[in-house]
């Protein structure tokens, strides 16, 4: 390969893509970002909130979208469309067709003026049709970039040139330009990103559920836009046909998921048990008087993934009712209502009558991105997603082209996002020679020195949409925000996070020659960064700047009280006012990177990530604390898509012991960690120091052995009792005794989902029927029974649940009340179990009892977590900094993490996961140094008595006495601004910047004043 | 046969003589009769002849690590702030320390206050000293011109009167409840050891106020703290207090206010009382020395018993041992972490 | 969840709390949309060891009607061991202000995670409730021109 191209092309503008994009703009490249419609966020902006920590989509979404458009590396083109590529990896020509917007972006300031003067009115693809929406329009109210578009379709003008017109008449920068023509772009780019996300799919062909027919049956989708305060009916949650708040919903699932015959969909579409245990628990929230009653009717309950379960059980004590069957038909009701004709379990017919019918439709590929595929050459499965395999879970059948999110398989967004980064991974792989070549450099005006002059602060309070302002009086604060001291401007905006008003603030900033900005709005978690880089672009200091958190700790917990909550909102920006007129400009101080990385854990994800890192040209410390690499995959025979895991293992091994780059110390834990992002410091248990800028945790964890307790099941006792990985390494020796078998009974969830292991373990199903089926592979005569709580083969793997049934398996559904029972008959093993479709209790007598138990973190990943300062969840897996947008971070920076030790995840996961672990440990180590701390502790010498309290409560080491004064002295490269020591010194002479005493005095005296 | 204060004095000028003639200290620092009966001053002898100046009674209450550390600055050359320290020994000071005094040294030490390696501890076991409050209360608020002791026993005399008073009657609170009269680091020892002493009530002040109301407590403080005239003077007589700004005096921010307003009083007592916590040995000199007679030793008291009970700690008693609020333990104890609701008080 | 029907007085309490686990915690009973009175005033700090007891009488004396310090769980700080050092700190000051009269409830501890949304809801009831039961805080707030008793 000749020199490769610095720039890679990311086609997909969802959640994926951005990701993706983001991962290589940080870390070297230059990125365009191909999306098709007026706007950037995908499927992910459309949603109401997000499972399972309910986090508002738009809200979290948003900043990374923002960035995305602000990021100076990303190419964004939007309306655009990918044509042809040719040439070869690194190297690639891509022919891109950008349609016209006939809005110049440079002009248009979003003011919405053209929207309310076009005549024309369509239905609003955004909300799915439900609401209308103009000929010129924004795709939604926080769209990145947030410019108007025409829909040439729609548009009268241009249609019959001549006739309207009118948003040209009234626009006020002239932005309108109809005479705009598509363009032809090529692009040099080294590699290429797939992330063309998935399509709803469409149950009009589906006639037992009524759709299309039937005003009250709605598809989540659509439901999402109900529920959404931004959707059709702002959040007030109405059914179509009269606009009248339901009172009863049902949720039908598998709509076009798991349906060969009527939907041509063998796949299970794996979100959609999740989505709807969350629409019905907001639906409830939003019901205004109450009494909601939801229903969920499904066929297996797929809760795999992590905070799942509890978020399941969590929804049945909020009195979400669930029904184990599958509605047959809806049927017209009266007063536009719906009756549900279903069977249960044991065979009865059910007739229930709902208010509103919401059907789970599955994920699907559109035919558009069917039609892209095939011109590039990629290659699709049986079910129309991109074909990967397991070992490598982001690569396209044509090399150097790279795949991530729903397009190869239907999934959630942490599993997306974490392909998204592992698809940056492997195009760094690819492209490492040519990092920094074609980037460019943000260059922030020269900060004006503001020190003399006098506080001019600036408010600013959001509405949030409807989020804030339908509880606070958001005008009432804004006028109130004017009267403060030291406040020369204040002004109230809809989404102050909005792209337009970011660009609008910092021309305020200027014009107003603000010095101090007081942002009221959401948190200071998600959104403090944003505002505080739209400072620094106004050419102030981005620490002359505080938020008031009026919607999450405001409107959201006093919906009730707005009058109070207005009185609130007052008073925390005037307690944010005080504060900020302390504020003082500080250092943004810089930390050298190290550029190596340690990786903890060989097995498939340490290994996977190392030898990424090393590819990269980045030296990588691998630790074991076994004396051989390979971790639990040594235990396991081969991936349910058949693919030897041995073989795999093995030139995985090779690969990683032959690296240069790579040095491996076996036997070996950690000790101790010192130091933070950019240069720790690990002592090994055999006495080596490593220096590292960057670590990744992937630890993995254990399967659960039930030698005692009601999951036992003679395991430990009988021989012929194994668990799913015992059973593995009888196939790995190729047993032939297992060819001889009459009969073997697997039980599903041992020790899963209860409460003492409340999580389901994600991988046990599918392995379990994946061994079932190389038994009867073994021997076609095999009685082969599956005792099962809920099958959860989420995704592709429900093809292998249907060729299990197809060739005989029989599966048993048990629950907690009726668990099967083992007993021994002259040392043979006997199970009991119920049928609850014929209620009749079975005697099966197998040869061999297989318990697929599932998988548990390891005692010791609290103390590592801890030496990192990582957090752990209740049941002890690793805790990653943001459950849906951050799935390998931790919240420490510099360490991320990736495989078991996250949670129970099969192979594909774990490589795409450890794949995102390294891509985002390039982010560091592809840099000279990075940010540091900038709020620090500082000594007042004239104050200090050097009596080392200070030194001593500093949990970083970066205080010390200093020998020469005897005066405390502070590291600001150690200093993380917790302020222990402020709070230790009884003198008063350590202070943290702009959160010192003074500050914090000043708050809350300022908090009661009202 | 003379008393035993009078031994100790003729030992320790013997002691101080010599050191000071050896050249081993550059300074003695002791005490010297003061201008009115039972009125003791701190006193540094710098010529071997000045010790027999140094006297020792049992109105001693004024803690002399107070002044060690200014007096061995005196003995540093001046320096810049961010000079290197000089280089060579410096001079060394000798100091007497009973018990309290001694722990509070060794408080000091830990807190880079005092280097050990520059003084010479000469510790006395303490027989507790006299409240001089205590002692005017006996003999009616007349005034004293004579005091003469023995070793049990003070002989008062006035216009018109003498009285002899049993002396522990008359012995401060703090020397009454005390269990460490010993010092607990010291080079050279004057007289005998005395040994921990029981006190199984040692807290008994403490636990008579908590048996109190809500309001009765709150009665007893306004009205401890009434008469502050915010002379600082226990500040200033605490070894402990050594910060160059002290809180009350600093504007930026003004955490209490200069006033004689009773929230600024009672800002000042509990502020004064908190900086101490699990560093007060106990020593009284605040007591001692408040021309308001106001009992501030009794916060301090309630914050050691606080320390001993949650942490199982006394200030002093080592050099190694971490003072409780730069330390933790994993188990240290939360009972006031809400969701552990107290018993009773949700009445 | 809602209360105050006793009485039209709404406190003001004081709310100091840890940006990493209890304003998250905070952040989260909003997000699920859990209520509780509008009486807490919310003062961000990075860690629960920032809080020194001098910062919690000045919001008594600024006239707070109760103060509520929260941290994350021992073991789970941010910075290692800030709230270790802040439960001795808060202990001590905890007991000393009762034992001059300072009512119990006035000042309050706890320890509140990122994922604990409906334990903030619940705590800030409480300590709404508590103050409540005391009524207005007098002792320590500074009067500008001090009423005769």
């Amino acid at each position: 390969m000749s020199t490769p191209k610095g720039s890679v092309l990311v086609v997909g503008g969802g959640i994926a893509g951005v990701q993706a994009a983001l991962d290589l703009a940080d870390s070297g490249f230059y990125v365009h970002l191909v999306e098709k419609s007026s706007a950037i966020g995908g499927s992910m902006s459309q949603l109401d909130k997000t499972f399972p920590t309910n986090d508002c989509s738009a809200c979290i979404l948003s900043p990374k979208l923002v960035e995305a458009g602000r990021h100076l590396n990303i190419n964004l083109l939007t309306l655009s469309e990918v044509l042809d590529v040719s040439g070869e990896p690194g190297n690639f020509t891509v022919r891109v067709k950008q349609n016209p917007r006939y809005v110049d972006p440079n002009k248009c300031i979003a003011c919405g003026t053209c929207a309310q003067k076009c005549p024309k009115k369509v239905p609003n693809e955004f909300d799915l049709g439900l609401g209308k929406r103009k000929a010129i329009y924004l795709r939604y109210p926080q769209a990145v970039p947030l410019k108007y578009a025409i829909d040439p379709k729609a548009c009268i003008y241009l249609n019959k040139p001549g006739r309207c017109g009118f948003c040209q008449k009234v626009c006020p920068t002239g932005a309108i330009n109809f005479d705009e023509k598509p363009k032809e772009l090529s692009l040099e780019v080294g590699t290429i990103i797939l992330a063309l996300g998935f399509k709803p799919f469409d149950p009009t062909s589906l006639d037992f559920t009524g759709y299309g027919k039937l005003n009250n049956v709605v598809t989540s989708m659509e439901f999402e836009r109900l529920l959404s305060p931004s959707g059709p009916c702002m959040g007030h949650l109405e059914r179509p046909s009269d606009k009248k708040e339901p009172k009863k919903i049902a949720w039908l699932q598998c709509i076009g998921s798991r349906d060969i015959n009527r939907a041509c969909h063998g796949y299970c579409s794996s979100v959609c048990c999740m989505y709807a245990i969350k629409q019905a628990v907001i639906a409830k929230e939003h019901a205004q008087s109450g009494d909601l009653a939801s229903s969920i009717f499904y066929m297996d309950m797929r809760t795999h993934g992590k905070g799942f379960e509890a978020y399941y059980e969590r929804a049945k004590e909020q009195g979400i009712e669930f029904h184990r069957a599958r509605v047959h038909t809806v049927l017209p009701a009266e007063n536009d209502n719906l009756t549900l004709r279903y069977t249960d379990t044991k065979g009865n017919v059910h007739e229930e009558e709902f208010e509103l019918v919401v059907l789970s439709v599955g994920l699907e590929t559109d035919p558009g991105v069917m039609k892209l595929c095939h011109e590039l050459g990629i290659q699709l499965d049986q079910d129309n997603f991109i074909s990967t395999t397991p070992f490598a879970p982001v690569a396209t059948n044509r090399q150097g082209i790279y795949v991530c999110g729903a397009v190869c398989e239907p999934k959630d967004i942490p599993q997306s996002v974490m392909e998204a980064s592992a698809a940056a991974c492997k195009a760094q792989e690819l492209l490492s020679k040519a990092r920094w070549t074609e980037t460019k450099k943000k260059e922030f005006p020269p900060e004006r020195n503001v020190y003399a002059e006098p506080p001019r602060v600036g408010v600013f309070v959001c509405s949030c949409g409807i989020n804030i302002a339908s509880v606070v009086d958001v005008k009432e604060v804004t006028e109130y925000a004017k009267t403060l001291p030291g406040v020369v401007f204040a002004q109230n905006n809809l989404f102050t996070c909005s792209q337009d008003t970011i660009n609008q603030m910092a021309e305020i900033i200027k014009r107003e020659r603000l010095n101090r900005v007081v942002v009221a709005s959401c948190t200071p978690r998600t959104h403090e960064p944003l505002f505080q880089e739209t400072l620094r672009e106004a050419g102030i200091n981005k620490f002359l700047f505080e938020m008031a958190n009026i919607r999450d700790q405001d409107s959201w917990v006093h919906q009730n009280w707005p009058e109070k909550a207005t009185e609130k909102a007052k008073d925390l920006v005037r307690m944010a006012v005080a504060k900020v007129l302390g504020d003082e400009p500080l250092p943004y101080n810089q930390l050298p990177v190290t550029k190596k990385a340690l990786v903890i854990g060989a097995g498939v994800a340490g290994m996977v990530s190392a030898l990424s890192l090393a590819d990269q040209g980045f030296p990588v410390c691998l630790v074991e604390r076994k004396d051989r690499l390979g971790g639990h995959a040594r235990k396991f025979f081969r991936t349910w898509q058949g693919q030897p895991m041995q073989e795999y293992l093995e030139e995985l091994t090779k690969r990683i012991e032959d690296h240069p780059l790579v040095e491996i110390e076996l036997g070996a834990t950690v000790e101790e960690v010192s130091g933070s992002v950019g240069q720790f410091k690990t002592r090994l248990s055999n006495g080596k120091d490593v220096e590292h800028g960057v670590a990744i945790v992937a630890v993995g964890a254990e399967s659960y052995k039930p030698r005692t307790g009601k999951w036992n099941y003679l395991y430990g006792k009988n021989p012929n009792v194994f668990t799913l990985l015992e059973l593995d390494q009888r196939f790995i020796k190729a047993d032939k005794a297992l060819s001889g078998l009459n009969q073997a009974v697997f039980i599903h969830c041992v020790g899963s989902r209860v409460p003492e292991r409340p999580y389901c373990s994600r991988v046990c199903c599918t392995h379990a029927i994946d061994q079932a089926l190389k038994l009867k592979e073994l021997n076609p005569d095999m009685d082969i029974f599956m005792l099962y709580r809920d099958i959860r083969t989420y995704g592709k793997r429900e093809h292998l649940y249907q060729e299990a049934r197809e060739k005989g398996i029989i599966f048993i559904r048990y629950d907690l009340e009726h668990l099967p029972v083992a007993s021994e008959e002259d040392g043979n093993i006997v199970i009991e179990v119920e049928d609850q479709i014929i209620g009749e209790r079975i005697r099966l007598h197998p040869d061999i009892l297989v318990l697929a138990s599932g998988v548990r973190p390891r005692d010791d990943v609290g103390e590592l977590s801890k030496l990192f300062k990582c957090a752990m969840t209740q049941e002890g897996f690793l805790l990653e900094a943001h459950m849906k947008l951050r799935p390998v971070d931790f919240a420490t920076d510099g360490v991320y993490l990736a495989g078991l030790c996250h949670y129970p995840k099969p192979v594909e996961e774990t490589i795409a996961q450890a794949q995102a672990a390294a891509s985002r440990a390039a982010m560091i180590l592809s840099k000279d140094a990075v940010p540091a701390e900038s709020i620090t502790a500082q000594v007042n010498p004239m104050k200090c008595t050097g009596c080392g309290v200070c030194t001593r409560v500093c949990a970083y080491h970066a205080v010390a006495i200093d020998q020469n004064s005897g005066k405390a002295a502070v590291d600001t490269g150690l200093c993380k601004g917790c302020g222990a020591c402020v709070a230790g010194c009884r003198s008063d002479a350590i202070t943290l910047r702009n959160l010192g005493n003074e500050q914090l005095m000043a708050e809350v005296e300022a908090a009661m004043e009202g | 046969m003379p008393s035993i204060n009078e031994k100790i004095t003729e030992e320790i000028r013997k002691l101080a003589s010599s050191l000071l003639d050896s050249g081993t200290v550059a300074a003695f620092l002791g005490f010297t009769k003061g201008t009115l009966p039972g009125r003791m001053q701190p006193f540094v002898a710098r010529k071997p002849e000045d010790a027999q100046k140094l006297h020792w009674n049992s109105f001693c209450v004024v803690n002399l690590a107070n002044y060690l550390p200014a007096l061995l600055k005196s003995f540093e050359p001046p320096r810049r702030p961010n000079d290197p320290p000089p280089e060579g020994p410096l001079p060394k000071v000798g100091v007497l320390a009973t018990g309290c005094w001694s722990r509070n040294m060794v408080v000091q030490i830990q807190e880079n206050q005092i280097d050990r390696d520059r003084v010479v501890i000469v510790g006395i076991s303490s027989r507790g000293m006299v409240d001089r409050k205590k002692l005017l209360e006996k003999v009616g608020g007349r005034e004293i011109t004579s005091i003469d002791e023995d070793d049990h026993s003070l002989t008062v005399t006035g216009q018109g009167f003498e009285e002899k008073i049993n002396r522990w009657d008359v012995v401060r609170d703090n020397c009454q409840t005390c269990v460490h009269p010993d010092p607990v680091i010291y080079d050279e020892l004057i007289g005998e050891l005395g040994g921990e002493r029981k006190i199984p009530d040692r807290f008994r002040q403490v636990d008579e106020i908590e048996a109190l109301s809500i309001d009765e407590r709150w009665s007893w403080f306004q009205n401890e703290i009434s008469s502050c005239i915010r002379c600082y003077a226990c500040r200033n007589a605490c070894p402990l207090c050594y910060c160059p700004t002290c809180f009350v005096d600093d504007s930026r921010p003004q955490w209490v206010g200069k006033s004689i307003d009773k929230v600024d009083t009672a800002l000042f007592h509990i502020l004064r009382a908190y900086h101490c916590a699990g560093r007060c040995t106990d020593c009284g000199s605040c007591e001692s020395v408040c021309p308001m007679g106001i009992r501030m030793r009794l916060f301090t008291k309630k914050l050691q018993k606080d320390v001993l009970e949650l942490y199982d700690f006394e200030p002093g008693l080592d050099l190694e041992t971490p003072l409780p609020l730069s330390t933790y333990r994993m188990d240290d104890p939360q009972d006031f972490i809400l969701t552990h609701i107290k018993k009773g008080e949700e009445k | 969840m809602e209360t105050g029907k006793n009485s039209d007085w709404e406190p003001k309490i004081i709310a100091f709390l840890c940006n990493w686990c209890s304003y998250a915690g905070a952040d989260l009973a909003g997000v699920s949309r859990y209520q509780y009175p509008p009486s807490i005033r919310i003062v961000r700090v990075p860690c629960s060891g920032r809080i020194s007891a001098n910062l919690i009488l000045d919001a008594l004396r600024s006239g707070a009607d109760g103060v509520l310090v929260s941290g994350c769980h021992p073991g789970d700080c941010h910075y290692i061991s800030g709230n270790l050092y802040a439960r001795r700190r808060f202990a001590l000051l905890e007991r000393f202000l009762e034992f001059i009269g300072i009512e119990p409830g006035r000042v309050n501890f706890t320890w509140i995670s990122a994922s604990e949304g409906e334990q903030f809801a619940k705590v800030a009831q409480e300590v709404t409730e508590r103050v409540k039961r005391l009524g207005p805080a007098r002792k320590l707030v500074k009067e500008i021109e001090s009423c005769p008793a």
